[in-house]
């Protein structure tokens, strides 16, 4: 059964308040202030003199787990949510597979599900190894993005994009955390740039809390458990207030669904459920046969979610 | 200390409906003529779920008041009337 042997994050030091981003990203000061106000929105993580590689190494470097066990990694795969990270031919990927000794791994890249790939990642990777069927082996997967365009710094009147990154080493039959169900729903329906089409954007708006519901309560139920035995929610970042009526519409306490880091790194693409796994194990949140619950969802559009036993 | 208080006050309420229709044109960014309170927000006036929240913003600006938004629910922003309790009962108030 696939689990998450291990989770690291990396943030960058430099934080860039939301205000900062408002001429570059055309907000006016009524956005930012429903931004802060409601959205639970307020600084950035940002680094921009590091390189793409700088940040999964940062990620991956942080994954202590991972030293000695370099030989064991069959698989390093890395969850974009936009498609394209880098010029031809640079290939940050295979540098970082070079850097950590992991030049024998077969490295690829997810970028299907957006910003919901980072449970596409976890999920492939446990399915490879399990039908490769060798014991111990292992997939390290990576998540995090550089904003490097406005599509890539803004969801329009929903979020603001950091640079935190995350790495997570897979196992098809580890102990902890064990995945109990993974639900997935693609709405190709909501294809486009919501940035240049307002009757889209206004469409994705009206329809996420059930699309998103859906697959939460889905995901729940196939785990055979119900909504009130899970001790966590591990959120996508995108902002507070979704996540207050995501709550009051499936019946489960705010106080539970990891926020902490929304007004401290805002959006960070596929990394977000990871970088929130961390601040949970931190703050002591886990104990052991704990059940939480990790929710994504991805534009485009895709509405994930996964179950775990800590 | 700041903090919560209900206010079933009539007066408030009927504050926050005037500057509820004050505000729409600003928020919608056209002309909205006079509507019944009945007038859902969404499917008739265009609102969307951001465009309510900057309405809320204003709201709180125009009125001097601050809203408690936690409790906010999808059927309180269903009408001009129904968003009028809300932020009527709902206002912060320094005591």
């Amino acid at each position: 059964m696939t689990a998450l042997e291990a989770v690291s994050a990396y943030l960058p030091a430099q934080r860039v308040p939301i205000e900062d981003l408002a001429g570059r990203l055309a907000l006016g000061e009524r956005q930012i202030k429903v931004f802060r106000r409601f959205h639970g929105l307020g600084e950035v993580c940002r680094e921009p003199d590091g390189t793409l590689l700088d940040l999964l190494f940062g990620a991956a470097s942080g994954l202590t787990e991972l030293r000695g066990q370099e030989h064991k990694v069959r698989y390093v795969i890395y969850a974009r949510g936009m498609p394209v990270g880098v010029p031809y031919p640079m290939n940050p990927l295979h540098d970082l597979c070079g850097a950590l000794g992991l030049g024998h791994a077969i490295a690829f890249t997810v970028t299907h599900h957006a910003c919901a790939s980072g449970l596409l990642a976890v999920d492939v990777a446990g399915r490879l190894l399990a039908s490769d069927g060798e014991p111990g082996a292992l997939a390290l997967v990576l998540a995090g993005e550089k904003t490097f365009t406005r599509d890539a710094e803004l969801v329009p009147e929903t979020s603001v994009f950091g640079e935190g990154a995350a790495a997570c080493l897979v196992s098809a039959d580890g102990e902890h955390d064990r995945l109990l169900s993974y639900v997935s729903r693609i709405r190709g329906d909501f294809d486009g740039r919501l940035m240049a089409d307002a009757d889209l954007l206004a469409r994705f708006q009206k329809e996420y809390p059930e699309a998103l519901a859906e697959v939460i309560l889905c995901a729940v139920e196939q785990a055979g458990l119900r909504v009130a035995d899970l001790r966590l929610i591990l959120p996508h970042n995108v902002n507070v207030v979704s996540w207050r009526r995501m709550c009051k519409r499936i019946g489960f306490p705010v106080e539970r669904v990891v926020l902490d880091n929304v007004p401290l790194t805002g959006h960070n693409f596929a990394a977000d459920p990871f970088i929130n796994y961390r601040t949970a194990a931190e703050r002591g949140l886990l104990r052991d046969g704990d059940a939480y619950l990790v929710a994504a969802a991805g534009l485009g559009a895709i509405f994930s979610a996964m179950v775990f036993l800590h | 200390m700041e903090q919560a208080t209900v206010v079933p006050d009539a007066e408030l309420r009927q504050r926050v409906v005037d500057s509820i229709a004050m505000l729409l044109p600003k928020v919608l960014k056209r002309d909205v003529p006079t509507m019944p309170e009945q007038t859902r927000l969404f499917d008739e006036l265009g609102l969307s779920s951001a465009s309510t929240l900057e309405l809320l913003l204003e709201l709180e600006e125009d009125l001097d008041i601050q809203i408690d938004v936690e409790e906010i629910d999808q059927t309180d922003l269903a009408s001009i009337g129904s968003l009028a309790d809300f932020v009527s009962s709902h206002a912060l108030t320094d005591e």
